[in-house]
């Protein structure tokens, strides 16, 4: 069977938006699944999110990398984050017992594949958690991932990164459904935008679908029902701007 | 880059008698500059088959096998009756192919060259036609870009079949040749002024070149020859072509309105679709006549004049750059030159920027330095070096602006290619709205740094917005 790979990141206890995308995943024919960071934050279910993704992992059908709200659990952040951000987290951490923690502990920072790396935020120095945005901070990840495939999230919309005939790695805005050919001799940084919370306009979650064999990469929009997933937002007592992001999409 | 491994053995693969995924090869029907073609067959497919086999070796220009992979991209992609089918590839690293339908017809440039005389109608059809078969592409995002009478085939019947995709542009795949440092890839007589500066998103490129083509097969004559240089290019910008009705009494005048339309500078004031062209060489009735139509002398020297002035102004009509981001805030670009080491006016500048940045919580800040050529041109070892060089001045510019702090998204880094400086530097900030330029004199090394203090005067003169100039 072709290989195909589901790339997923910035799940962010978003359950609605995570089961509409497992079930687009399946009718993709994803044959292995990949969680890119953050799977906790933000949103209402974190439980539910970690005790699955465990699952997946613990039966070898999906790996996982962490993120730094998957950090922010057991370790101090800081004043790195905003209010809402840190809110969401203090609240996540009451919702938790020990394994679920001890889950979020176990997972490495990146992922080095023979022709694949995936990490969180950016090859380079992962645990800074840098902003893949541009073209410099794209080459600063492939310089240091070293291999022709980066995948990221962090970024919450959806880029690819290519290099150009200049060696220079140019931002793509993806075309939803596209398939696009990501040939192997060149570098390729895919940040496959945000699962739990979309910050583009567009509520749907975000993911992508990679192929190595016939080198394609594909991104997708789940349509989830966003109102429910705010809800419970607001229901958990989180505050009201992250229930409303879910609703607007930004 | 694992393709330039096997060289010998990428030649050794293609040859007659040999089977390719299938594919017999026949006989090498072309050899040209970037690729060779051969004619094929393979069990299943009852169509003529032409496998097109990119020229891969030190000595070959990079567009080769870039042109070859935007082909791959978007010949796939593309579903048209003016296109030939996509019928299958081979693996770019190890036996690059495409596989297409052998359209009948033969190019356009060989009547030309044949010294065949178009008849009136015979260009009207020959335009509508091209319009139309533009237009299917334009429908699907793409812009050929490349348009040009070695491209457009010809059969019997007069149908018409565009091909060679290898420059072409496809607004949902990445450009791979976008932002090449070397500007106008693409033939001399036909590209548009855009492409000329570096665009390669407007599909009214096209509808240039159809004009082109027009006027070529109306003539005999290119209406802005066929220049070897940058500037020869750039002369488009601003020069009237020389009335066709001047060369050839007979053509009417709508056609010569209709033409001089599409060969405007300017893609705003050109015809703005293909489809809208087509409807117009169709039903000529519904063509606005202007003074274009009436023209019969050759432009003055001061209508030239006039139209250089305009030139100077040149602005290549806007199109969006993701990596320029928000426009509505004030674009702030510190010229930095790199070349030069005084470090306290490095320090003054640093010290500047950041309090203007501070002034302008929304602003953001592009660190400019620019280089003279760089080669483009050679194998993929000499492409490593160019890139090689554009990096390490990026590497100084992120030096430079590491003191600031500034996050990711308020900053960006370019290092342009320029023969003059104070030019690029100008019309980058006009391309890109800037706000302000921030550039630094100093006081110290005055001989040394005098083409840069010209530079500055020049910016100071030309720039579109404020000039702040940093001291010692």
């Amino acid at each position: 069977m072709t290989e195909r790979i589901g790339l997923f990141a910035d799940l962010h206890s978003n359950l609605e938006a995570f089961d509409a995308c497992m079930d687009r995943a399946e009718e993709l024919g994803v044959t292995r699944m990949v969680f890119l960071g953050d799977l906790v934050g933000y949103n209402a279910d974190p439980v539910a999110l970690i005790e699955r993704i465990a699952t997946l992992v613990k039966n070898k059908k999906a790996i996982a990398v962490l993120g730094n709200h998957d950090e922010a659990i057991f370790k101090d952040s800081g004043k790195q984050m905003n209010s809402s951000a840190n809110a969401a987290i203090e609240w996540t951490k009451s919702q938790l017992n020990n394994e679920h923690v001890d889950f979020l502990k176990s997972l490495p920072l990146i992922i080095k594949e023979e022709k694949i790396c995936f990490v969180h935020a950016s090859a380079h120095n992962p645990a800074d958690w840098n902003y893949i945005t541009d073209s410099m901070s794209a080459w600063r990840c492939v310089q240091n991932s070293e291999k022709n495939y980066t995948f990221v999230g962090h970024a919450h919309e959806q880029a690819l990164f290519y290099q150009s005939a200049v060696g220079k790695l140019i931002r793509f805005t993806p075309h939803p459904g596209e398939e696009i050919p990501v040939l192997q001799h060149r570098q390729w940084v895919g940040v496959v935008g945000s699962l739990g919370q979309p910050r583009d306009g567009n509520p749907e979650a975000c993911f992508a679908v990679f192929e190595p064999e016939s080198e394609m990469l594909t991104f997708h929009r789940a349509a989830y029902d966003y109102f429910t997933a705010a809800d419970k937002v607001r229901r958990a007592g989180l505050p009201e701007d992250l229930a409303n992001r879910l609703i607007t999409g930004k | 880059m694992p393709m330039n491994t096997d060289i010998e053995a990428v030649d050794d693969i293609f040859q007659e008698g040999k089977v390719v995924d299938g594919f017999v090869i026949g006989k090498e029907v072309h050899r040209g500059g970037m690729a060779s073609l051969f004619s094929a067959t393979k069990e299943g497919i009852n169509i003529p088959i032409l496998l097109k086999v990119p020229r891969v070796g030190r000595d070959q220009p990079v567009e080769s096998l870039i042109g070859f992979e935007t082909e791959l991209t978007i010949l796939r992609s593309l579903k048209s009756p003016y296109v030939p089918k996509y019928l299958g590839s081979g693996n770019m690293a190890t036996r690059p192919y495409i596989a297409m339908e052998q359209v009948e017809g033969r190019p356009l440039e060989d009547y030309i060259k044949e010294g065949k005389v178009f008849t009136i109608d015979e260009v009207v059809r020959i335009g509508a036609d091209l319009a139309q078969a533009v237009q299917s592409l334009h429908s699907q995002d793409a812009i050929h870009l490349d348009l040009k009478p070695e491209n457009i085939l010809i059969d019997e019947k007069g149908k018409l079949t565009l091909i060679d995709f290898g420059l072409s542009h496809h607004a949902r795949y990445p450009d791979l040749l976008a932002e090449e440092m070397r500007k106008g890839i693409g033939s001399a007589p036909y590209i548009s002024p855009e492409q000329v500066a570096g665009i390669r998103s407007d599909s009214r490129s096209d509808i240039f070149s159809i004009g082109v083509i027009m006027y070529e097969l109306l003539t005999g004559e290119l209406p802005f020859g066929n220049p070897q240089t940058i500037s020869g290019l750039r002369k488009r910008m601003w020069a009237e072509p020389f009335p066709p009705r001047a060369l050839r009494r007979e053509i009417p005048r709508w056609l010569q309105e209709l033409v001089l339309r599409c060969l405007e500078p300017r893609a705003a004031d050109r015809y703005q679709s293909a489809t809208r062209l087509r409807q117009l060489l169709r039903d000529p009735e519904g063509v606005t006549l202007t003074e274009r139509a009436d023209r019969v002398e050759p432009p003055s020297f001061w209508e030239n004049l006039k139209g250089m002035f305009k030139a100077a102004g040149y602005e290549p009509s806007p199109s969006p750059r993701p990596s320029m981001g928000n426009f509505d805030a004030p674009l702030i670009i510190a010229a930095i030159d790199t070349r030069q080491s005084d470090e306290d006016l490095r320090e003054r500048m640093q010290i500047t920027a950041k309090n203007l940045l501070q002034a302008y919580p929304e602003s953001r800040l592009v660190c400019l330095s620019t280089i003279s050529s760089t080669p483009t041109f050679e194998g993929n070892q000499e492409n490593e070096t160019a890139s090689g060089i554009v990096r390490g001045h990026l590497v100084q510019l992120m030096d430079w602006a590491k003191p600031l702090k500034l996050p990711p998204e308020r900053i960006s880094y370019h290092v342009l290619e320029a023969i003059d400086p104070a030019s690029r530097i100008v019309e980058f900030a006009k391309d890109n709205d800037a706000s302000l330029i921030l550039i630094g004199a100093s006081h110290k090394l005055p001989n040394k740094v005098t083409p840069w203090r010209t530079s500055m005067t020049k910016i100071v003169e030309e720039a579109p917005c404020s000039v702040h100039i940093v001291r010692t």
